[in-house]
């Protein structure tokens, strides 16, 4: 009897607890969020800025108030939504359209220039003995010719687009948060220009594989950038078979006549092709999931790069990727694919000829023979739901949005939402802006902005109209970060003391000069309307004036102590003056000193113009303005 | 200028450097007195290219007698018998010659400063362009995720306090992948432009400039701070030459091209006594797959603008060379068989040339096997007989006194060959 009432009662408790559970559950899922920025010692205002900081590329002149009026709570839940109009950005994106090309258009539109130069010799337009010789200028016409007759164009233009519509997306966008998680989760999951190979399928990996994700489930991205064409060849995956073989031809051969394998071994491979290739493995777990200290060995490695065996690109267009599988495919019929054991998912194929068929361990699991292809899901979804990747994945977060050095705590915390979640970005990013450490008073201003922050900062706070955005990107790479060019695998090193150092300081300092004095070109600014056209009355006033505008909120007075003996200088005039007359000889006038006389004269105002500009310039190459 | 201690100890190592016994212990003696830190500022520094595209080895340094290359590259192989209607190779030794428009590198190659090896390469059999600059850069051949490149290791091996930031300068407009990591390394494309610059305001430009150099020394972050005073402190160190009007020593002529604007600018660095030990150039144009020429054409051309910067440099060194050791690399070489366009395709082994006092010169180092398809790698390549990492580790430890290779080559065991002296 006593048994049974207490079995009773704590039935009663569990369903009560439940009941409890999931009402929490329902509260946080409407959004209730709480930003315990006022236990920190934050005014709402202060905590407006900061989250301004963290979660976009840098307030924008009437943010903080914007933020204040819809609530902080609010703002931030719609930024991880990510679901805000953005009519305008979208109209200036229609300009670079190539970057909604599908990897097959791109093959057919952008094809390497090794490429044209074989097609061209091929259609006869180009005779193979004249490539290096002779006159290098008429060679050169040719081949432009020729992509312009084949409406051809080179590589370079479609790495202008994407670049041009990164630095678009991230000045102008309403949806910041999600341009941000972009950038993160591309560099996790980094790819590079730099490797030919996989260069022109960057764009569609961050515009199908990445961007869609960055809010969702870990594993999704995880698989993603699994399969996708970029990845497969940065990190050398889609070479990667079960036993070396002349692809091609064992694959047909082998389809065609049953077991052949007597056939096999006549075929010698001319160059080795294949075998077991264990980049993408080891990275997966070093770098996308495990981390370093994951606890897997360097036979998991071999063992996981088995299980991925036979994960490759499906062949595109005509000409382009893929020739010897397109063959394959050919030979099997798309329609018979499935039944084959093969998976063809977009750019995806898995081809179970390549396929290594034994058993294998990975970190303890048995993936036992004949797994094909979900046995790599599989492996891939245990990855990603790992402990160590748990914690790996919440610390790399924290570090982006919090502190160069997060506390363990934040860590642990943020990686126990990851796990009871089985991998839910958007609940991990909501334990980490919940939390005392994230609004703690040492990590304010704790991060350094990367060169593409800062420059896109810059061009927020003073409202810049952006109409050659390639010309940041110049600046920005040449203050140390050449944005798709990082040529490893582990990404940008997300910490300021990779981005500071003496050269890239400097051009810092320079950036904001030149900015602010309008010598970047495309990159239009007026510094007047953005004080509503009110003429500071002094220099001094102006220091104040555009250092709360650029740098709302925060403590500037150090800032302006030091600059204010700039502006006090007594010979500042007549430095002005000399250098005015100086520049305005050296422009070389041959005409009538009328002309000579009048430029002079511009000179000298735009000089004086340029005092603003000079100290507008001085406060974007501050270091206050160089920390988020 | 160097200065009468700076040159006691630069002979007194070049004594050691070329190994002559019974060297008298007050010299040792001396040469270690004078190796205390803060006696003297110039230090070793070694000047890496990275000839990017894979330079055909075969073709820079040719095995002449080789009948079966004599074969397989109909109109690619040139010989070293003087006729009348070509420039023939330069016979280094009997065996191997030097393409003719590297003559610039025979002298100092008969006076054994200059070291060859051939069959150089990476134990990774990858033929992509990208894949096997990453390995060499990065040092590990057979990872991808090391963060860190060889270079920035050897910065941090070098042992001593280098208050400098300019410890290991590449001139490139991006940090190349040898420079990657923790090390101060900079990337400077032009020694012009490292300064606070507003075009045509001098003025204003030196006010900014005190401003920014008040702010950072005012801020409350350590790192902008120490940063921001190593930087105006390198603008100094640079402002003290004049720059744009640099006039090479011994009447060098660096050749009007991108590495040679390179190598000028580590003169100029050098000279300056920045404090710099590890600097990086590239040059490009290696991928010959097409029509690479012979005695003229690109190949020709590539090799020319190489030896012709590298040797320039050199002469500009004049007093400072004991100081320098220069060292080339390449990701790969090229096929043995020239392929169907007059060019080489993708292949294996390559080799590189290694110029300093300190260099076991006048040598081909390294084992070229007789090119019958037998010796081939899969059948087709040059083999790999060298790994990179045993040259490199040599020359780092000589010239540099680095000598902690399982940092700078993690996972690297191999015996070193004497391209050092």
């Amino acid at each position: 009897m006593k048994t049974s009432t207490r079995i009773l009662f704590s039935s009663i408790l569990v369903l009560l607890l439940a009941a409890l559970c999931s009402f929490f559950k329902k509260e946080l899922a409407a959004g209730k969020l709480v930003l315990p920025y006022k236990q920190a010692g934050l005014t709402e205002r202060q905590a407006a800025e900061h989250l301004l900081s963290r979660f976009t590329y840098g307030p924008k002149a009437g943010d903080i108030e914007r933020v204040l009026k819809i609530g902080l709570e609010k703002w931030f839940m719609q930024q991880l939504e990510g679901n805000l109009e953005d009519e305008d950005l979208n109209k200036m994106l229609i300009q670079y359209d190539d970057i909604n090309l599908s990897n097959t258009e791109v093959e057919n539109k952008y094809p390497t220039a090794a490429r044209v130069l074989r097609m061209a010799i091929k259609d006869g337009t180009i005779n193979k003995d004249s490539v290096n010789k002779g006159d290098q200028a008429a060679y050169r016409k040719q081949i432009k010719d020729y992509m312009e007759l084949n409406g051809l164009k080179p590589q370079q233009e479609l790495y202008r687009q994407f670049i041009n519509q990164k630095i678009l997306r991230a000045a102008y966008t309403n949806n910041q948060l999600r341009e941000l998680l972009t950038d993160f989760w591309f560099n996790h999951f980094n790819v590079s220009l730099t490797k030919n190979q996989c260069a022109s399928f960057i764009p569609a990996f961050e515009r199908d594989v990445i961007r869609p994700n960055v809010t969702g489930k870990f594993n999704d991205l995880l698989l993603a950038t699994a399969k996708s064409p970029a990845m497969l060849i940065y990190l050398d995956n889609f070479s990667s078979s079960g036993q070396p073989v002349a692809i091609a031809r064992k694959d047909s051969a082998l389809i065609k006549n049953g077991d052949v394998s007597n056939k096999i071994k006549k075929v010698q491979p001319k160059k080795k092709q294949g075998g077991l290739n264990e980049n993408y493995a080891r990275e997966v777990m070093e770098l996308h999931t495990l981390g370093v200290d994951g606890g897997y060995t360097q036979n998991d490695v071999t063992q996981a790069a088995r299980v991925l065996t036979g994960w490759t690109i499906a062949p595109m267009g005509e000409d382009g990727y893929g020739a010897g599988i397109k063959k394959l495919i050919d030979n099997v019929g798309e329609e018979n694919l499935e039944k084959r054991g093969f998976v063809h998912q977009g750019d995806f194929l898995f081809v179970p000829t390549r396929h290594d068929n034994e058993e294998k361990v990975v970190l303890g699991k048995r993936f036992s023979a004949n797994g094909g292809y979900d046995e790599g899901v599989a492996l891939l979804y245990m990855l990603a739901l790992h402990p160590s990747t748990a914690k790996f994945i919440s610390k790399k977060i924290a570090t982006r949005f919090v502190s160069d050095q997060p506390s363990p705590k934040l860590v642990n915390k943020m990686a126990k939402t990851f796990s009871k979640t089985d991998g839910d970005i958007k609940q991990v990013l909501i334990t980490m802006v919940s939390s005392a450490e994230f609004w703690n008073v040492d990590a304010l201003r704790e991060k350094t902005k990367s060169p593409f922050e800062l420059a896109i900062s810059a061009v927020r706070s003073l409202d810049a109209q952006i109409i050659q955005p390639y010309q940041l990107y110049s600046w920005i790479n040449k203050m140390g970060q050449k944005m798709y060019y990082y040529q490893a695998p582990t990404g940008f090193p997300d910490r300021g003391q990779y981005w500071i150092n003496t050269g890239a300081l400097l051009n810092r300092m320079n950036f904001g000069l030149a900015l602010a004095s309008q010598r970047i070109p495309g990159v239009h600014i007026d510094l007047a309307a953005l004080n509503n056209h009110h003429e500071p009355e002094s220099a001094e006033a102006a220091l104040t004036t555009y250092s709360k505008i650029i740098m709302p909120e925060r403590n500037l007075d150090a800032t302006i102590k030091r600059l204010k003996p700039m502006l006090k200088d007594p010979d500042l005039d007549k430095k002005v003056e000399m250098a005015a007359e100086k520049n305005a000889a050296m422009v070389p006038v041959n005409d009538t000193s009328g002309n000579v006389k009048k430029a002079r004269a511009g000179k000298k105002e735009e000089m004086q113009n340029s005092e603003l500009a000079q100290v507008v310039g001085v406060i974007l190459g501050s270091p206050e303005f160089q920390r988020k | 200028m160097t200065s009468r201690r700076g040159f006691l100890k630069a002979g007194g190592l070049a004594l050691f450097g070329i190994g002559m016994g019974g060297v008298p212990g007050f010299l040792v003696d001396a040469v270690a007195g004078i190796k205390q830190p803060g006696l003297f500022e110039r230090k070793k520094i070694l000047v890496c290219i990275f000839q990017r595209g894979a330079m055909d080895g075969l073709m820079a340094v040719t095995p002449f007698t080789d009948e079966y290359l004599k074969t397989a590259r109909p109109s690619l192989f040139m010989s070293a018998a003087k006729t009348s209607a070509n420039k023939p190779l330069i016979d280094l030794d009997g065996h191997f010659g030097l393409h003719p428009s590297m003559s610039a590198f025979e002298q100092v190659f008969r006076e054994k400063r200059m070291g060859i090896v051939h069959g150089i390469g990476s134990p990774n059999n990858t033929r992509s362009h990208f894949d096997a600059q990453d390995y060499m850069e990065s040092g590990t051949p057979f990872k991808k995720g090391t963060e860190s490149g060889w270079l920035n290791r050897a910065v941090g091996l070098l042992g001593h306090d280098g208050a400098t930031p300019l410890r290991g300068v590449s001139l490139t407009s991006s940090l190349p992948r040898s420079f990657y990591g923790d090390n101060p390394a900079v990337a400077i494309s032009s020694l012009q432009d490292f300064n606070i610059q507003m075009k045509g305001n001098i003025s204003g430009a030196n006010m900014a400039a005190k401003s920014f150099e008040d702010l950072y020394d005012q801020t409350s972050s350590g790192l902008l701070k120490e940063t921001g005073k190593e930087s105006f402190e390198a603008i100094k160190m640079l402002q003290k030459t004049d720059i744009k009007n640099y006039k090479p020593a011994n009447g060098a002529t660096y050749p009007n091209s991108a590495l040679g604007n390179s190598l000028k600018q580590i003169a100029q660095l050098i000279k300056m006594n920045v404090g710099m030990e590890v600097a990086f150039a590239e040059s490009g144009g290696w991928d010959t797959h097409f029509n690479q020429g012979r005695e003229t054409g690109i190949f020709a051309r590539n090799v020319n603008d190489l030896s012709d910067s590298i040797m320039a440099f050199w002469l500009d060194m004049g007093t400072l060379q004991d100081d320098v050791t220069v060292m080339t690399m390449t990701e790969f070489g090229r096929t043995v068989k020239q392929n169907g366009t007059g060019g080489t395709d993708h292949g294996r082994a390559s080799c590189n040339f290694i110029l300093g006092n300190g260099v076991n010169g006048g040598l081909v180092h390294g084992i070229v096997k007789p090119l019958a398809i037998e010796n081939l790698e899969d059948g087709r390549d040059l083999a790999v007989t060298t790994d990179f990492r045993a040259v490199f580790s040599e020359v780092a430890d000589k010239h540099l006194r680095i000598n902690n290779d399982k940092v700078l080559f993690p996972d690297w065991s191999g015996e070193k060959i004497g391209v050092m002296s």
